[in-house]
């Protein structure tokens, strides 16, 4: 597949053993997902050739794909809802007796599948009603079920909390020892180099070397990704401020904490720890009752995204496609369009438009050729940077940062810690939610640890560690 | 830009030219007279007010199938106030200004009525416009005792036929030809239209929610009071469209007046490129729509070919519009 302009891959011959596990990195836009899209038929090679077993073999479709043993997880799970788990697995391809479906022998099989797999629900429920985790466990029945050789993972622990992540380690070793190739695709590099064989670098669509796992480290790996030296990965902490609080958060969905201009508050926790919903309640994206918020000490209300705007309270979503962007709108649209009221009442001057996004454009370094473009072309790092001009237009007191760095290459994460230290520095309150430890420890001045929707504890300065903040995600309570 | 994509971007216009080509090399462009010329843009000119308020509404995500029938409401409504004044002595170009503002005023309680149940009952905006569809026409029918309404005012027609002479123009008996008012609406709304979708704030946020309403609710833009408004700009068009018509017709046929109105709208929307998806569109290919469908309807006329067939090429010409389209998406 040859893009206007892009060549998406050049010239990557890559051989995997069968039996293996297999990660792949690289940066986004690296060639990664192009590279996977066409293993599992989804697209077509401008040239070259696939082997199979030594056997070119040409995959004309999914279907193909599938019929050959391999088998891709996506990202972007690819489930039914309304229907039961066999019901997903035997999609297209039902067992029927006499033209009628044998809903007991899928069932049945299904749940065979599923004992193999360890999963703890049985087929006959419906998807909608499963987490994220036991969800991927369905599309990787789906895959064990038509007996995939070959299977492929695309940041399967993305969307996992660290037990979850746990047992798709150990399920993907199982599969391993059934003689299964794995392809591991991830931006996680020490879980990649814990669960991986050997490991495959891309950079900008060229293979650049693929070594055993036993060999390498998540910082050289980073180094081979990004071509460059990337020093110290977290900017230096500037000293925690002692102005008074700017926004206090008073039992809002049950939670409690307050923030500084100036300072950087983590929100830590795991998956589904109600970090997000926190959020969401104190902008007025999500219906709560009760609770209090305080803005400079001043009791106000916030009913929708607009007030909390007016208030100088601005959100960035964790869900950059469904929720922080239009992906059809281009950078420009993009960027103005929460603010855009101060670009004219009525008609929006489009030269000033443009020239403020020129403005962000430079100043976080947002790497795209033509502003005009939509937006669903950009990386994901630019994507996030476009996201974040698009508050910081709105000039708040106070940003939260919802996962910041999730679905953004190694580079582009660096520019985002330097981002948002220099927001603080400039006398922004910021709060960030994430659910990378290493990144809550080498921001933040201060963390809330959260649990279940409940604040279990808060962590300062030296008090911050990766066991301390664990033990409060967890539910361990310290002595 | 690839072939393909050229082809979805300016299908319609290479239609309509192409039609035109077709009439000089058969009938030596009759066509392209200024008589015929001014007759393509006025004749439609009602469906063409229309389906410029249906683009705005079919970008923000949405559909609206009572157009038709709120036609024949409002157009009821503004002959019968037309009829009360001039019974009453009022001069009759105040009457029909007062009927005119009155039409508009109903179609756009109607188009905000719809709007309301959208947006805060969040029904689908194809059911709530079809119980419009049904409910409309009736109450139209009620108002016309099941028939026609006559204008009692002869300002009426001849504001229907009257407009300004084009210059330069001479007809055969060698009077001037006139751009009737209805075309010249039809232009202006055409223009504001345009201006209001690609230049104003209130456009931008007529794309965006069509875009993606939650990453619109999530970038402060209140969707419901975008989606209201689009809704009522289009019933206040329509009552605006129902003049028109009234004032060609001198008179409202309850059951017959606006019959089909909302397909040759969405018709024309989609055959000029917008997306029934919501999020990208524009009104100058709306408008190059209409013409294209106008322009069939005559031909077929013109070049004596059996009517029935009218129905089946429009279908054909809507079916070929949104494949181009579709193969534009692959594309991307």
């Amino acid at each position: 597949m040859e893009f206007p302009a892009v060549r998406a891959l050049d010239g990557v011959s890559i051989a995997f053993e069968s039996g293996e596990v297999h990660g792949i990195v690289g940066e986004n836009g690296a060639g990664k997902s192009t590279l996977m899209k066409i293993l599992s038929g989804v697209q077509h090679p401008t040239s070259g050739n696939i082997l199979i077993d030594g056997q070119p073999v040409s995959l004309s479709g999914v279907r193909e794909a599938l019929r050959r043993g391999i088998a891709m997880i996506h990202q972007e799970l690819n489930l039914v809802d309304e229907l039961t788990v066999a019901e997903n697995v035997y999609l297209g391809r039902e067992i029927t007796k006499g033209g009628v479906l044998d809903r007991a022998k899928m069932i049945e099989a299904t749940d065979k599948t599923l004992a193999e797999i360890h999963a703890s629900f049985p087929a006959s429920i419906k998807v909608g009603g499963l987490s994220i985790a036991s969800k991927q466990l369905v599309e990787i029945a789906k895959a064990v079920a038509v007996d995939a050789s070959i299977l492929i993972m695309d940041e399967p622990t993305a969307v996992l909390s660290d037990p979850e992540a746990d047992s798709l380690f150990e399920l993907i070793a199982r599969l391993k020892a059934r003689g299964t190739t794995i392809l591991y695709i991830s931006h996680r590099l020490t879980e990649v180099c814990a669960i991986c064989d050997r490991i495959t670098v891309l950079r900008d669509g060229a293979w650049i070397a693929t070594v055993p796992a036993k060999q390498a480290n998540p910082a050289e790996l980073a180094g081979l990704m990004v071509g460059r030296d990337l020093g110290d990965f977290y900017p230096p902490k500037i000293p925690s401020p002692n102005a008074g609080p700017i926004l206090e958060i008073d039992n809002i969905c049950g939670a409690s904490f307050s923030v500084r201009p100036g300072e950087i508050l983590g929100l830590a926790g795991l998956v589904g720890a109600g970090r997000t919903e926190l959020a969401e309640a104190i902008v007025g994206a999500r219906p709560h009752s009760g609770g209090e918020i305080r803005l400079s000490g001043t009791r106000i209300k916030i009913r929708s995204t607009k007030e909390a705007m007016k208030h100088g309270i601005a959100y960035v979503s964790e869900d950059r496609k469904a929720l922080g962007l239009h992906l059809s709108l281009n950078a420009i649209q993009n960027t103005t369009l929460a603010n855009l009221n101060a670009y004219g009442k009525v008609v929006p001057n489009r030269t000033t438009e443009r020239s403020s996004t020129e403005t962000w454009k430079k100043e976080f370094d947002i790497r795209v050729g033509d502003l005009d473009a939509p937006v669903i072309s950009m990386s994901g790092g630019n994507q996030q940077k476009i996201a974040i001009a698009k508050w910081l237009e709105t000039k708040p007191k106070v940003l939260i940062l919802d996962e910041p760095t999730r679905g953004v290459d190694v580079g582009a994460k660096r520019e985002m810690y330097n981002l948002i230290l220099r927001l603080a520095t400039e006398g922004m309150a910021c709060i960030v939610i994430s659910s990378e430890l290493p990144e809550i420890i080498g921001l933040c001045h201060r963390a809330i640890i959260m649990r279940e929707g409940k604040v279990m504890g808060e962590l300062k300065d030296e008090q911050l560690s990766e066991e301390a903040v664990m033990r409060l995600a967890a539910g361990v309570l310290a002595a | 830009m690839k072939k393909s994509n050229l082809l979805a971007e300016y299908g319609a216009l290479v239609a309509l030219i192409l039609l035109f080509v077709i009439n000089v090399a058969t009938r030596g462009g009759n066509f392209l007279q200024i008589e015929n010329l001014r007759n393509l843009v006025s004749q439609n000119a009602a469906v063409g007010v229309i389906a410029v308020g249906m683009t705005l509404v079919i970008i923000a995500g949405g559909i609206d199938l009572s157009v038709g029938s709120l036609t024949a409401m409002c157009g009821a409504v503004s002959i019968l106030v037309i009829n009360k004044f001039a019974a009453s002595g009022m001069n009759p170009n105040l009457a029909i200004m007062l009927a005119s503002l009155g039409a508009i005023a109903i179609g756009a309680l109607a188009g905000l009525f719809n709007g309301i149940v959208v947006a805060y009952g969040r029904v689908a905006a194809f059911v709530v416009t079809l119980g419009g569809l049904a409910g409309f026409r009736s109450i139209a029918l009620v108002l016309g005792n099941g028939g026609e309404i006559r204008s009692q005012s002869p300002a009426l027609q001849d504001f229907g036929f009257g407009g300004m002479a084009i210059p330069f123009a001479k007809d055969a008996g060698g009077g001037p030809v006139l751009f009737y008012w209805s075309a010249i609406v039809f232009v202006a709304i055409a223009l504001i239209g345009g201006f209001l979708l690609n230049r104003t704030r209130f456009g931008r946020y007529i794309i965006a929610v069509g875009a993606n309403p939650r990453a619109s609710e999530y970038s402060a833009i209140n969707i419901q009071t975008v989606r209201l408004a689009v809704y009522t700009l289009l019933g206040a068009l329509v009552g605006l469209a129902s003049v028109l018509v009234a004032a060609r017709m001198n008179s409202v046929g309850t059951g017959s007046v606006g019959l089909y109105y909302e397909l040759d709208a969405i018709a024309a929307v989609v055959i000029g490129g917008t997306s029934l998806r919501g999020g990208k569109g524009r009104i100058w290919g709306t408008v190059v729509g209409v013409l294209l469908l106008t322009l069939i309807s005559n031909m077929i006329t013109a070049y004596h070919i059996d009517t029935n067939w009218q129905g089946l090429v429009r279908g054909i010409v809507i079916l070929v519009a949104v494949l181009i389209q579709r193969g534009k998406k692959e594309d991307e």
